[in-house]
């Protein structure tokens, strides 16, 4: 019972925040409730017209279908570890509750217990919820019967509690490791995990070998490479095993991975409860010892300029000197460098084994057409680092806001010099995405111009819709600024972002697609053509200020009136 | 040198300060005393720029605070009564950081720096980060990057929480010192002995509103008791003595949960 007691004040949380925020609180949920529903309808729509096309293809249309549970699955995965170890390092050993619970007469197996579901939920419910529309379309496509959707919670479940029980154990295990309260060797351990988990997944799956059956030495090593299980040691291919039979007839039985997938759940919540009840003590122990925190291992990476000495003549550079040292100390930040590299370098392999030489028609304005959609690409990109990075900044004062409220500084100035702190790196990582793609890509001379020259200008907007946003919506009690980035005000953004982004890219690709055609043709421009090329130029340039001015005199405003 | 004119803040239904009105000469030491929610902190935000009041006006050093923010915030020192802080900069880092935010940029920066550092003795944790540092060793670095670019007013909720005998005294001394020099200091305390000691004035606030205030002579003869404590006249003042007759027997009562 007491079990239930320590879960208790999470569901009174989430049931006072619903009912006890007025309003605006159900205005929120309502808002994120529609938006949720609206993504759940478009991921349905996506996977039901995908396998409505698979089954369309002849002898190996299933297989593919086949192919892509095995992709969602071994995704969802990698997805519920990496989370799992997340939500775990703080529900175990960082919440501020733990003091409390702890000094409580509560044995260490029911405080396991309490925490293990309250593990398992928080980091399941997301991939439940975009899971959900993939598996109801391949049982409308495929018109499977009520078994298979009971077979299909029966799948599940045990999944997600193999996941949380694996991800359980690993965290007990690096806290032996690494001090719970200085996590910044395990989130860097975790971020290396991520990176290899990317790479396996994407060397797995073999995208590209799908899309060139000519590279296969005969059709029949094709149809075998296809229908190769990617690793029978792996919980995705018990679960896709287990649930392909009642979708399909299939030689082999559902029933039996059923089982093995719920006798291997079982097992594995046993083995984490014996490492839990061995190791946590210890473990939450140590995770209060706060030895002596050494600074200045990254002073050497500041730029000289921004260093404490030159830093106090002006109040910017002092707060742009603040965001760097707290940047590169800071854990949580700087470890997620690692991921955006490790994106960049997928992002452009992808563009690099891109097929253009197989597809019919004209390569040139591929290469072209990709390479300006690319630019699109690239700002949504930068929205979803801006979200984690740029939005959180505001917040990122956290309770400390106080000395910045108090202190003669504007929050003009506050914001701005957060605005010119983000727009570098930006800046930089954009250039990259869009010079290093035409280069793959060997778009036309104007192209490798136009490109990073839309998305300096974009980055602007980019970055000031964050920082302004994250004004807007500051959460300066947050006990892990992540979770300001996943809230209302990050969604708002990410939807703004794009919108913006998008708005950009419409407005572009009329005049590129008439000066592209003129110089394709040699024809040259009607004055009606130039007017209409002009035009979208200017709108371009309006929409890109009032993406600047906008988000950062409202986040002026809204911030100064603060008073948290 | 502080002014406060019908200073009110209104969250929603509930006034948590109406209409306080009072002043502060330079160089005294002004105590704001009152119960839990008595509007304390409201108005120590208030003062301090952090909250904006609902209605009434508040001038330091003859500027409007609401007018010339930036100005008035410049001449005053503020110190909260919970220690939040930047834990990812090292003790001499904040104080930099601190003196460029109040534009001190001075010659002798780095040695007043320095001279506050070992006052406070964070000295030898000058370059250690501040989240390793102790509640009581956070409120002396926030007490030194307060002082460190000589403000004319100085404002504090609760100087002396979580500080040990050694850091109160310390405190004390440099409160009288600040006196002697003009400094006009601006504080909240639950410590009535410390009010007593320290305080000029004394102003008692209760349910938002400004009950009384004057020396601890002055309240005495205004709440007629013969206990010469102030905790006595704060009790009176704020009708908080009867609730000391409260049955209070169930606390240590049969039914016990220890086996």
């Amino acid at each position: 019972m007491k079990v239930l007691t320590l879960l208790a004040p999470r569901w009174w949380g989430f049931r006072n925040g619903l009912f006890f925020g007025g309003r605006r609180s159900l205005i929120k949920a309502g808002s994120l409730l529609a938006l949720a529903i609206g993504f759940w309808v478009g991921i349905y729509v996506i996977f039901y017209r995908v396998l409505r096309y698979f089954q369309a293809v002849e002898e190996f249309g299933d297989l593919l279908a086949y192919k892509l549970l095995t992709m969602v699955y071994l995704t969802f995965f990698g997805l519920l570890i990496f989370s799992n170890v997340l939500v775990a390092l703080n529900t175990f050993f960082l919440s501020q509750d733990l003091e409390i619970i702890h000094a409580t007469p509560v044995s260490i197996g029911e405080i396991f217990a309490a925490r293990f579901l309250d593990t398992l939920v928080e980091s399941s419910w997301m991939v439940l919820l975009f899971g959900i529309p993939i598996f109801t379309a391949y049982g409308l496509v495929y018109q499977a019967s009520f078994v298979y959707y009971l077979g299909l919670v029966s799948v599940i479940v045990p999944y997600l509690i193999l996941a949380a029980a694996l991800g359980i154990t690993l965290t007990m295990i690096l806290v032996q490791v690494f001090p719970a309260q200085r996590t910044r060797d395990i989130l860097f351990l975790l971020s290396l995990l991520v990176i290899i988990l990317l790479f396996f997944l994407f060397r797995f799956t073999r995208p590209e070998r799908l899309v060139d059956p000519d590279a296969f030495a005969s059709v029949i090593t094709y149809f075998r490479a296809l229908s190769a299980p990617a690793s029978p040691y792996l919980p995705s291919s018990w679960a896709s095993e287990a649930i392909w039979p009642l979708l399909r007839p299939s030689t082999v039985s559902s029933g039996f991975y059923q089982g093995f997938l719920w006798v291997n759940g079982l097992a594995s919540v046993v083995v984490c409860a014996f490492v839990a009840i061995w190791v946590y003590p210890g473990g939450w122990s140590k995770s209060q010892e706060s030895g002596r925190l050494f600074a200045g291992r990254f002073l050497s990476l500041v730029p000289k300029q921004l260093r404490p000495k030159k830093a106090r003549r002006s109040q910017t550079l002092a707060l742009m000197g603040k965001d760097l040292k707290f940047f590169f100390r800071d854990n949580t930040q700087w470890s997620q460098l690692l991921l955006i590299l490790a994106l960049i370098v997928l992002y452009l392999y992808n563009y690099s084994v891109l097929p253009l030489d197989s597809v019919m028609g004209s390569t040139f304005y591929l290469q072209n057409l990709i390479a300006f959609l690319n630019v699109g690409l690239a700002g949504f990109v930068l929205a979803s680092i801006g979200v984690r990075f740029v939005f959180t900044a505001v917040s990122g004062e956290g309770f400390s806001f106080w000395i910045m409220q108090s202190a003669p500084v504007s929050m003009r100035r506050l914001l701005w010099s957060k605005f010119l702190f983000y727009l570098t790196p930006l800046l930089l990582l954009g250039l990259i995405l869009t010079i290093a793609t035409n280069e793959l890509l060997q778009v036309s001379a104007w192209m490798r111009w136009l490109a990073p020259i839309t998305i300096f200008s974009m980055v602007f907007g980019i970055t000031a819709l964050g920082v302004g946003m994250g004004a807007v919506f500051p959460d300066f009690k947050a006990e892990n600024i992540t979770q300001v980035a996943t809230g209302f005000g990050g969604l708002l953004y990410m939807i703004l972002a794009m919108g913006f982004i998008t708005l950009v890219v419409i407005l572009e690709a009329g005049p590129v697609y008439i000066l592209f055609m003129a110089q394709a043709r040699h024809h040259s421009l009607s004055f009606f053509q130039w007017l209409y090329v002009g035009g979208s130029i200017l709108l371009m340039v309006l929409v890109n200020i009032v993406a600047v001015w906008l988000p950062m005199h409202y986040g002026i405003r809204k911030l100064a009136a603060y008073e948290g | 040198m502080i002014r406060l004119k019908e200073l009110t803040k209104r969250f929603k239904q509930v006034t948590a300060v109406g209409n306080v009105s009072l002043m502060v000469a330079p160089g005294e030491i002004y105590g704001f005393l009152g119960p839990n929610g008595a509007g304390k902190t409201t108005t120590i935000k208030m003062l301090a720029g952090i909250m904006r009041p609902t209605s009434g006006s508040i001038f330091i050093d003859g500027l409007d605070l609401l007018k010339n923010p930036i100005e008035v915030k410049a001449r005053v020192g503020f110190i909260p009564d919970r220690p939040f802080l930047y834990e990812k900069l090292t003790g001499s880092e904040f104080m930099s950081f601190m003196a460029s935010l109040y534009g001190f940029n001075g010659a002798g920066r780095e040695k007043r720096i320095q001279q506050f550092l070992e006052l406070f003795e964070l000295a030898e944790w000058a370059r250690e980060l501040v989240g390793s540092y102790s509640h009581g060793m956070k409120q002396r670095l926030i007490m030194s990057a307060a002082l460190l670019h000589q403000p004319r007013v100085f404002i504090v909720d609760e100087p002396l929480v979580g500080l040990d005998p050694k850091g109160a005294r310390l405190i004390k001394r440099i409160f009288n010192r600040l006196k002697r020099s003009g400094l006009t200091v601006f504080m909240s305390t639950h410590t009535l002995e410390v009010a007593e000691e320290l305080c000029d004035r004394i102003g008692i606030i209760q349910k938002g509103e400004l009950l009384a205030e004057g020396t601890v002579t002055e309240l005495k003869e205004l709440a007629g008791q013969e206990d010469p404590r102030l905790e006595s006249i704060f009790l009176h003042l704020t009708g908080a003595e009867t609730e000391s007759t409260e049955d209070i027997s169930f606390i240590n009562q049969e039914n016990s949960s220890i086996p």
